[in-house]
């Protein structure tokens, strides 16, 4: 079959971090090709640059075998590509089909023709099954009917190479389905769908080739029919990050943090996470293994205290804190490592000693009658910068201008410095140094050994399997296995991750 | 002086000197010169009167006097400003407080020791409520106090001119006006540069207050790293909401307190729309914005501000130069200094994570629904 789109060594750099890394991606015509990566594997930034949303620093883009260069959007339109984006962009006071036709309106002596536009969009509607009432005003439509609309857009260009971002996140199953019933019928018609999502079980049920995508590289091209959800699971979670185990030198103790039947609810009111039920005893080291968007960062943030607890009950260090305040639950004996270092874990324009006070500015040993200490908040910014080993020209710099491992130690280092019963860590390593990465390994199993219980979520199954003292895994809000680190292998967590277990069961 | 404060003198010095504001500054009024000159009028003498107009005799009373409201309307905004909460109601929050500080002045019997102080209060109080109505409806009801702050200025004007208009009405004179505020309920005038009002020793005391809280004290941290990063304050255990309410409770506790001044330190009546007329609480968010929030700037950029519009009307009236031309050099000088500070290379966020995904969808997010 023909070629229909070849990206060739397409490269993005930010300063500090590369987003796309010499990605290749062929997609053969009338093909239903995923695209599936972890959250920041760069998907969404390949797709913007073969949308012509902003230009690659290195590489080229074919379409039909012929170079193309975008300089906007309006020029990948103009070659035949259609994007769906994962936030819809629509004019909710318009009709679905002034939508539709929108700068491409058909006319009559130089009057837009409504008439025709309803018509014309009625029938492409029709022709593929997208169940849309064309007069209806946007803003009264549910999403899944507003993706419709989206997509009607594109074709409405013609556009022969569609790009769905993640289309089935905002779906019910139900809307799930007819959105593959339509997809289909695009292939049937001979046009190429570009399908983002981290959904294995979607990438199995609708499409023919997947690209993995990984820390910005592409790793692997596979053939649907040819592998298998475990195997897509290996080359998405990696195996980058080597560590050496080491083993824990006294047994757990009592239970720092208990989670008990907990419900958390995401975005419009979905259950996120249902029922989950565990334990973090005082020096073990609990690893959570989940592919992204299986509930597990909604955990976390309801267990911190960012997020509400729908049901269930948190007791930490035998304090009741389902609905306490962040401030109460840190004195309760919490310290987090969040999963966003940039927008959660640090703020950017404020200095190093400033980033690690936070948390720290109420207690007695730093401010006395609400006025800062600020020698003593000096001196302890010093002392945690030359610990941790974290490079900057002094405390008083912005943390902006720190390197993603840099910012990562001090992070840590404002966290382990609390001595807190309970730690969580999520995504300690990502994005860091080889270097730093020892480094934090050492640090969490020295926490553990000191009596510390931590709860560590990794996107690195590896890192998960060295360091924990359990694993449990999470697949669709649920916590489905607790395995033991020292019984199973990565294709055995692979297949808690993606579900599979359940198909064997009832099989 | 402790050596914590030298170093701080030390390091505002040694910023504005090489700060992008000064520069901004130069350029802004070689700006305006140009201007001038092709109005077919000669800059330097433009900008002697205009100079000169603004410090000499009674010109610099004129510019300590006007620089009151306008430092501490940029002082209460500076509060909300520095924690992240546009709150764009400083206006209304002056006005609603300063008819409150005038009815007390007005009515309340008894020595000016006692009467002023209690006047400021009231005006604080009243203010503060005001603010409170917005924080409020964001807090509880997720009506953000961009909006409901701005909208609430108009209320304010409104019920204040009600007010003003009947129950409150002084009948004897064709004005909507309050009565006048007794001579024993007036603040004091000090006895320097020809009589500037007391009031300005109690701005003074607070930009020095406010400089101390905003480097010194935990709220000051919490509130500044809130500024910088809501969701990093609240991973740290910042209450941000409850942070919301107190700084819009005392950023409307400052402009009510600073609208009282005006009728019992000024205009000694409340007329209707009189308070809105010069734009105070405008000029003092420009201010605060310009000195990034940083009270000993704001004071030092309010008497520029001050200065530019005093100057400027001595300059219509003594080299026949529209004073417009200040207002032209206030809005080049807020040109200059935004422009420099967004001319400068954006810093992109190392990215591991959505962010990088999330910058990138950034420029086609139009019309979303």
């Amino acid at each position: 079959m023909a070629i229909e789109l070849e990206l060739r060594g397409i490269t993005k750099r930010y300063p500090g971090v590369i987003a796309n890394d010499a990605v290749d991606l062929t997609v053969r015509s009338g093909e239903i090709h995923a695209i599936v990566g972890e959250n920041g594997a760069g998907k969404t930034t390949l797709m913007s640059m073969l949308y012509g949303l902003f230009p690659p620093d290195e590489g080229e883009i074919l379409i039909r075998g012929e170079p193309v260069v975008f300089s906007s959007a309006l020029d990948a339109i103009e070659s035949g590509l259609g994007m769906v984006h994962q936030a819809f962009k629509l004019f909710p006071t318009l009709t679905v089909a002034e939508n539709v036709v929108f700068r491409a309106e058909p006319t009559r002596r130089g009057l837009i023709d409504r008439e025709a536009g309803h018509a014309q969009v009625r029938a492409l509607a029709d022709r593929y099954g997208l169940a849309v009432e064309t007069t209806a005003l946007v803003e009264n439509l549910p999403v899944g009917v507003l993706q419709r609309v989206e997509i009607l857009k594109a074709l409405y260009r013609d556009a022969r190479i569609l790009i769905l971002d993640e289309p089935t996140a905002v779906l019910t199953p139900q809307e799930r389905d007819m959105l593959f019933d339509v997809i289909r019928r695009l292939r049937e018609a001979g046009r190429t769908i570009l399908f983002i999502t981290h959904k294995l079980g979607e990438v199995m049920a609708v499409s023919d080739g997947v690209t993995v995508l990984r820390n910005g590289r592409s790793v692997a091209e596979l053939v649907t029919a040819e592998t298998t959800p475990a195997e897509i699971t290996r080359y998405m979670v990696g195996r980058d990050v080597v560590v050496t185990p080491r083993p824990a030198r006294r047994s757990p103790g009592e239970s720092v943090l208990s989670v008990s039947d907990v419900t958390v609810l995401g975005e419009h009111d979905r259950e996120v996470v249902q029922g989950a039920t565990f334990d973090v005893r005082s020096g073990e080291v609990v690893g959570v293994a989940a592919v992204a968007g299986n509930g597990q960062s909604e955990m976390i943030e309801a267990i911190a205290g960012l997020r509400p607890v729908a049901a269930g009950t948190l007791t930490l260090a035998g304090v009741d804190v389902t609905h306490a305040s962040v401030a109460d639950r840190r004195a309760a004996g919490l310290a987090y490592v969040p999963e966003d270092r940039h927008g959660v874990g640090t703020a950017h324009n404020a200095t190093v000693s400033e980033n690690l006070l936070l948390g720290y500015q109420r207690e007695a040993a730093i401010s006395r009658g609400g006025w800062l200490r600020l020698d003593e908040v000096r001196r302890r910014a010093t002392e945690l910068v030359v610990r941790f080993a974290i490079k900057s020209p002094s405390v008083t710099n912005p943390v902006a201008s720190l390197s993603g491992g840099n910012l990562q130690k001090l992070v840590l280092a404002r966290e382990l410095a609390r001595e807190a019963p309970l730690l969580i860590a999520e995504q300690p390593t990502r994005g860091v140094d080889v270097g730093a990465i020892e480094f934090i390994h050492g640090q969490l199993l020295d926490y553990r050994d000191a009596g510390g219980a931590l709860l560590l979520v990794s996107a690195e199954l590896s890192e998960v399997l060295a360091l924990s003292t359990r694993i449990l895994v999470m697949f669709e809000g649920h916590v489905v296995a607790e395995l033991d680190p020292a019984a199973v292998d990565e294709q055995e967590v692979g297949r808690y991750m993606t579900g599979a277990h359940l198909t064997a069961t009832h099989a | 002086m402790p050596e914590w404060s030298v170093r701080y003198v030390a390091g505002l010095l040694r910023g504005a000197a090489t700060s992008p504001v000064t520069h901004s500054l130069l350029l802004a009024f070689v700006a305006g010169g140009v201007i001038v000159a092709l109005t077919g009028q000669d800059p330097l003498v433009a900008y002697r009167e205009m100079f000169g107009g603004a410090v000499d005799g009674s010109g610099l009373r004129n510019t300590l006097s006007r620089a009151i409201p306008i430092v501490g309307m940029a002082l209460a905004v500076s509060v909300c400003f520095r924690a992240g909460v546009i709150n764009l109601g400083g206006e209304g929050q002056m006005v609603v407080g300063g008819l409150a500080g005038t009815v007390v002045a007005i009515y309340t019997p008894g020595p000016g020791a006692f009467v002023i102080p209690l006047a400021l209060l009231a005006g604080a109080a009243a203010g503060a409520a005001w603010a409170l109505l917005p924080a409020f409806a964001q807090t509880r009801l997720a009506l953000p106090i961009l909006l409901t702050s701005l909208l609430l200025n108009y209320v304010g004007r409104a019920v204040t001119g009600y007010l003003v208009r009947f129950p409150l009405a002084d009948v004897s004179v064709t004005l909507a006006t309050t009565r006048q505020v007794p001579e024993s309920a007036r603040m004091p005038k000090l006895p320097i540069f020809g009589g500037v009002s007391l009031s300005l020793l109690l701005v003074l005391v607070l930009v020095v207050a406010m400089a101390v809280v905003y480097a010194r004290s935990v709220v000051g941290y919490e509130t500044k790293m809130s500024g910088f990063s809501g969701r990093f304050a609240r991973y740290g255990g910042v209450a941000v909401e409850r942070q919301t309410v107190a700084v819009m409770a005392v950023s409307g506790a400052i402009g009510g307190a600073i609208g009282t001044h005006l009728i019992i330190g000024d205009a000694l009546r409340f007329i209707e729309g009189e308070l809105v007329l010069s734009g105070l609480a405008w000029t003092g968010l420009l201010v605060s914005l310009l000195a990034a929030n940083r009270p000993i700037l704001i004071l030092g950029a309010g008497l520029l501000f001050s200065g530019l519009q005093i100057g400027g009307l001595a300059m219509q009236r003594n080299a026949d130069i529209s004073w417009r031309l200040a207002q032209v050099l206030q809005a080049l000088v807020i040109i200059a200094v935004a422009s420099r500070m967004s001319l400068r290379p954006r810093r992109r966020r190392e990215a591991d994570s959505v962010e990088v995904e999330e910058l990138a969808v950034e420029p086609a997010r139009v019309g979303q629904v």
